[in-house]
């Protein structure tokens, strides 16, 4: 159980967090989403203590971070994959981390094994691609077994297989009762792994709700239909409430009608259907709907489709 | 790079092996002893530690060797030389840590390497979640690294002396392995390495970033006596002249020579003895590591 309460954390005049408040429940995973510099890996930071909140608090299980009497088997954290010495290999890495808290050579070689570092355990983590970067820093996260796993873009350099791995491990963590929060900037990723998700953008929190209601939310009632007769069938589907735009020669997008009513309307007037397609993808717009005002580096013109 | 290879095996996470059964009564803690197990594990880990500390080895052996035979050579010294009296443990000590002036600078360069390579590559980020209260992890680091360098430099001394002996038999310079005060000049002479490592880690610690630390490091220890000395010659000012005796290159000098002599002021010219230089040394590190110590606390990391 992770706490956050009116946290704010300035640099100089700007607040990258600006009165933050939200709660991250065992046996959940919560997705912590948002823009780049919405302010999710500062909040990640401030939890653990690397960083000091101007104002606000946060705990851990009841605790701040640092009063733990083994933080690491309390929070396991991933900030981000640069956070170990290149010059070492990943074997002495966690070793080095463990002897801190006894944790022995038999538990760093269990979480090499768990996250598939095995062939390049001696090796130096000079030569790691981001990908393997990411497997140790989810390693350390793991070494003291904690109850409670931060991980910030955990997904991020990571091949498909590597995603899937990371999403399972989330939900498999989250069933044994451990609270696990992890942040990403991909709508897509979130909506397939977490239970709850918190929005954040430009230091404040913009929705913190069941990944159901936001998907729910973001379901359209588009309908998108292909048809050679498009200029046939388009008078034909036009009625009060109901929007028909061309996006194409043969192309319709229906707002307002069941794709079943399109298709009783096409049979019943001849008209030939190539697709008709339910249009409910549309959890990247609901998501850019949210955070569009809050969005730090802005594309002057590029489609949404470009940026999300 | 190929993790593709490796990466099929865990895709199911449900692994007993993962995720072992969790008894909180037998876990164990973050503890003190932990924290100097890890910074050992650390030391022992890097590349430039192993390459620092050999050079430190090489250079100390090195030059006590090269020192022992060209002294009869330099100075005159031999059958029917007006200077043919024979040396002594002084003059002897002078040769065996004939190396220190350089090697002392790569203990400066490690030390600050040893904190700035920790925030450079992002590491610090991990220790300090390891102990979030810092403190343990400042102290154990500095208590590791400073133990460690005391060890080599005092083994270094001590097979420079080993290594030396023919050359200082063959120039008449004689020591004796008994004697107290000879072994008081090498440990302070692997005192005066580990200091200097931990001045240059304090320094480190500050500044943050390794070629900032590592200039400030053998800026301190090399340079500002050198460009002490030069004001001193041209201005023959008494103050200035004392500075310099208070820098950690001269007062560290004090501790390894044998019988380093008395403390006085002299005509306004402060001169320290061994143990005034120790304290000085001393001092320089103890400030700068309050005041790193001070700054890693507070600072985010």
């Amino acid at each position: 159980m992770i706490v956050a309460e009116n946290l704010t954390k300035r640099y100089g005049e700007r607040a990258a967090l600006d009165n933050v408040s939200f709660e991250v429940k065992p046996g959940l995973v919560t997705g912590f989403l948002g823009p780049n510099g919405a302010g999710k890996s500062t909040t990640m930071r401030l939890i653990v203590g690397l960083d000091r909140a101007t104002s606000g608090d946060v705990t851990v299980n009841g605790k701040h971070y640092s009063q733990h009497r083994a933080p690491l088997r309390e929070v396991g954290v991933l900030l981000d994959a640069k956070a170990v010495h290149r010059g070492r290999s990943a074997f002495d890495h966690l070793l080095a981390m463990g002897a801190t808290h006894g944790i022995g050579k038999k538990r760093v070689e269990e979480v090499i094994a768990l996250t598939g570092l095995e062939s390049v355990a001696k090796k130096r983590v000079g030569g790691f691609s981001l990908g393997m970067g990411q497997r140790l820093g989810i390693a350390a996260a793991l070494l003291g077994d904690p109850d409670t796993l931060i991980l910030d873009e955990p997904v991020n350099g990571l091949d498909p297989e590597g995603v899937v791995w990371v999403r399972n491990l989330a939900r498999h963590l989250a069933r044994e009762g451990r609270t696990v929060f992890l942040s990403s900037h991909l709508m897509s990723e979130m909506a397939q792994t977490a239970d709850h998700i918190i929005v954040l953008g430009r230091g404040k929190v913009i929705a913190d709700e069941p990944v159901q209601t936001i998907l729910a939310r973001a379901k359209g009632d588009g309908v998108r239909v292909r048809t050679p007769q498009a200029s046939q069938l388009a008078p034909l589907l036009t009625q009060p409430e109901v929007t028909v735009t061309g996006t194409a020669a043969d192309l319709l997008e229906v707002h307002g009608l069941a794709s079943s009513r399109i298709g009783e309307i096409a049979a019943s007037a001849g008209v030939v259907l190539h697709e008709l397609t339910p249009l409910d993808g549309s959890l990247e717009d609901a998501y850019m709907a949210l955070t569009a005002d809050d969005v730090e580096y802005r594309t002057t013109s590029a489609a949404p489709e470009a940026i999300a | 790079m190929t993790t593709a290879t490796t990466t099929t095996e865990p895709t199911g996470p449900a692994t007993p092996a993962g995720v072992p059964a969790r008894s909180h009564a037998t876990l164990s803690r973050l503890t003190f002893g932990g924290i100097l197990r890890s910074e050992w594990i650390k030391i022992r880990s890097l590349r430039s530690t192993f390459w620092c500390y050999l050079f430190i080895v090489i250079i100390n052996v090195g030059f006590a060797a090269l020192a022992s035979w060209l002294v009869g050579a330099g100075r005159g010294r031999g059958p029917g030389s007006a200077l043919s009296t024979a040396g002594g443990p002084a003059e002897a000590i002078g040769i065996i840590t004939a190396g220190l002036t350089l090697s002392v600078l790569i203990s400066a360069v490690l030390g600050a390497l040893m904190i700035t390579g920790e925030y450079g590559t992002g590491m610090i980020k991990s220790t300090l979640t390891a102990d979030p209260r810092r403190f343990g992890a400042v102290f154990g680091k500095v208590l590791v690294f400073g133990i460690s360098s005391f060890v080599i430099g005092l083994v270094s001394l001590v097979v420079a002396a080993l290594v030396a002996t023919p050359g200082l038999n063959h120039n008449n310079v004689s020591f004796d392995w008994s004697d107290g005060q000879f072994w008081l000049a090498l440990i302070g002479g692997a005192g005066y390495i580990a200091l200097v490592g931990l001045i240059s880690f304090g320094l480190g610690a500050i500044i943050r970033s390794t070629a900032g630390g590592i200039a400030a490091g053998i800026g301190l220890v090399f340079i500002l006596p050198i460009i002490g000395t030069i004001f001193s010659a041209l201005t023959s000012v008494a103050w200035i002249t004392n500075l310099i005796a208070f820098l950690p290159s001269n007062a560290g000098g004090k501790i390894y020579a044998y019988g380093a002599g008395t403390s006085s002021v002299k005509d306004g010219l402060i001169t320290l003895d061994a143990t005034q230089g120790l304290l000085v040394l001393l001092a320089w590190a103890v400030v700068l590591l309050a005041i790193a110590t001070v700054t890693i606390k507070r600072r985010d990391a």
